[in-house]
């Protein structure tokens, strides 16, 4: 049931972070899960989506899944994989910390990504899921 | 001599390069700079039969002659454009002998993204969507256990099926609770393949068969994040038949009308797909009557996933096959032919485990099977074929 029920906003375990220069401020859920599962690839200014994660065991990773995208990791993982290893796709850029993903997302031109909590001075934007 | 030194090159660089990645800091993938990546999959089987052969001698003992190894390029030069290319070699018993050759070499140019919805091309050689699983049915980890359900992905008619070169366009459209994607390609099939003839013809006289102008598309759709996905997946393909110096068939061509229906349902815990398809095949022109006897094959299979803390998993699966719908125990067939009725179909029930650690995937799998349609003659032939047998299959993959 956990799955079908959306999450209020307060509880949330989890923020999705974008570079300060992308264009949105909301992405609506079908536009997130586009993105995180690499089938939208530029924002709509046209600049390139660079997409960053934490290992698929990470808590903030599955916390991501089931919690902002309705889904569960293993799933994300088999629509990847359908399609690296088809070449209709590319991959995310994993990382192996929220510090590094932070840092990564801070400095690359058009980049997601996302922690378990962003505060107001983090050089970020952080977007809300509609 | 330089021919002879890129060739050692050509065959070491790839085991090098797998050895190299294997120590590499543990990550999926590597960025080779801005939009390039790279990725790649190695597998080792084994296999133990009680009778008949698959993989190798696999009847007179532990046979490890399955094995995959691939790797892969895509840049991304601007985000309208993907270029993508997958090498490959492959061993599967007779039927295959690790040649090195381009998996997949294509352009894609995205045409329409809003957002929501995407439109897109491509053209080179593309893998053909078919089923859930065949456009990566080479790449162990994504399988859905050490060897594809076989009614749907017989090995025997992989290199038919797998891949061709053409045309196709694309695109996908998301809303809050459901997706739908959708693909069409024209091409003309790849059959440069022994196995072929065996599955036309029911021999090899040295004869080839060439394509002629194929299509297939599919369908799916996925409500609440692939809580439930379905698709369709149909198609016509055509080839024709080009006899051998000395050979009892005539120029003729066959024609292939194909679906498959499937689907899936996924929890935390379960996942149960299924998968039903028919395939008309119609020939003409051969000369030999028994070969110009339209049938029908039908597919399907079920299986049940259960994921288990600690990345264990454990899946049952009972997958069946039959080369004619209308001739399930193949007497018809044998009948005519006077062959053994079990060379028509194939009942397969499978018990499964799998352990992920990191990149590695460990698997080993128990099949109780009925009929030996999708044993590739090449293998076993047909005469020393036994209707019931067993099989352990261990496999350990590893990709990046």
């Amino acid at each position: 049931m956990f799955m079908l029920t959306p999450v209020s906003g307060s509880a949330l375990a989890v923020e999705i972070i974008a570079h300060k220069g992308i264009p949105p401020n909301a992405l609506s859920l079908a536009t997130a899960r586009s993105i995180f599962g690499m089938r939208q690839v530029k924002w709509p200014d046209g600049t390139l989506i660079r997409v960053f994660v934490l290992p698929d065991p990470h808590p903030t990773h599955g916390a991501l899944c089931k919690e902002r995208l309705n889904l569960f990791p293993y799933q994300l993982r088999q629509s990847w994989d359908r399609s690296v290893y088809s070449g209709m796709a590319q991959a995310p850029s994993e990382v192996s910390s929220e510090e590094e993903l932070m840092n990564r997302v801070a400095a690359t031109p058009g980049a997601i990504g996302y922690v378990r909590k962003a505060r107001a001075h983090d050089p970020v934007k952080i977007l809300r899921i509609d | 001599m330089i021919r002879s030194r890129f060739s050692a090159l050509i065959r070491w660089a790839p085991s090098l390069f797998f050895w190299t990645m294997v120590f590499a800091p543990s990550v999926h993938g590597v960025e080779l700079g801005e939009g390039l990546q790279a990725h790649g999959f190695i597998s080792q089987g084994m296999s133990l039969t009680s009778d008949n052969n698959f993989g190798g001698n696999s009847d007179s003992g532990p046979a490890w002659d399955l094995r995959e190894a691939g790797a892969n390029l895509s840049w991304r030069p601007t985000p309208d454009w993907l270029i993508s290319g997958q090498a490959l070699a492959r061993w599967a018993g007779e039927t295959d002998n690790g040649d090195l050759r381009l998996d997949y070499g294509f352009v894609d140019r995205t045409l329409l993204a809003d957002g929501e919805t995407q439109v897109g091309v491509r053209l080179g050689k593309l893998k053909n969507p078919l089923g859930f699983y065949n456009t990566t049915r080479d790449v162990a980890h994504t399988r859905p256990g050490i060897i594809m359900p076989q009614s749907i992905y017989m090995d025997r008619g992989r290199n038919f099926w797998l891949v061709a070169s053409g045309l196709s366009l694309y695109g996908n459209r998301e809303h809050a609770n459901n997706a739908v994607s959708w693909q069409i390609s024209a091409f003309e099939p790849e059959v440069d393949d022994s196995d072929l003839n065996y599955l036309m013809l029911g021999r090899d006289f040295g004869g080839e068969f060439h394509g002629r102008s194929s299509w297939l598309g599919q369908i799916m759709y996925e409500r609440e994040g692939g809580l439930w996905r379905a698709g369709l997946s149909l198609g016509d393909l055509a080839i024709k038949y080009r006899p051998g110096v000395v050979d009892p068939f005539n120029a003729g061509h066959t024609d292939l009308s194909t679906w498959v229906l499937s689907l899936e349902h996924n929890s935390e815990n379960w996942s149960v797909t299924a998968e039903y398809g028919q395939t008309e095949v119609r020939s003409r022109e051969y000369g030999i009557p028994i070969v110009e006897r339209d049938n029908t094959t039908e597919a399907w299979y079920v299986q049940a996933t259960r994921r288990f803390p600690g990345d264990w998993q454990v899946f049952l699966r009972y997958d069946v096959f039959y080369f004619d719908k209308s001739d399930h125990s193949g007497e018809d067939f044998a009948s005519i032919a006077g062959a053994n009725p079990w060379i028509r179909y194939a009942k397969d029930w499978t018990l499964g485990v799998r352990k992920d650690i990191d990149r590695w995937t460990l698997s080993a799998e128990w099949h109780q099977i009925d009929g030996t349609a999708w044993l590739s003659p090449a293998d076993t032939p047909y005469n020393q074929q036994s209707q019931e047998w067993d099989m352990l299959l261990l496999q350990a993959a590893w990709r990046f």
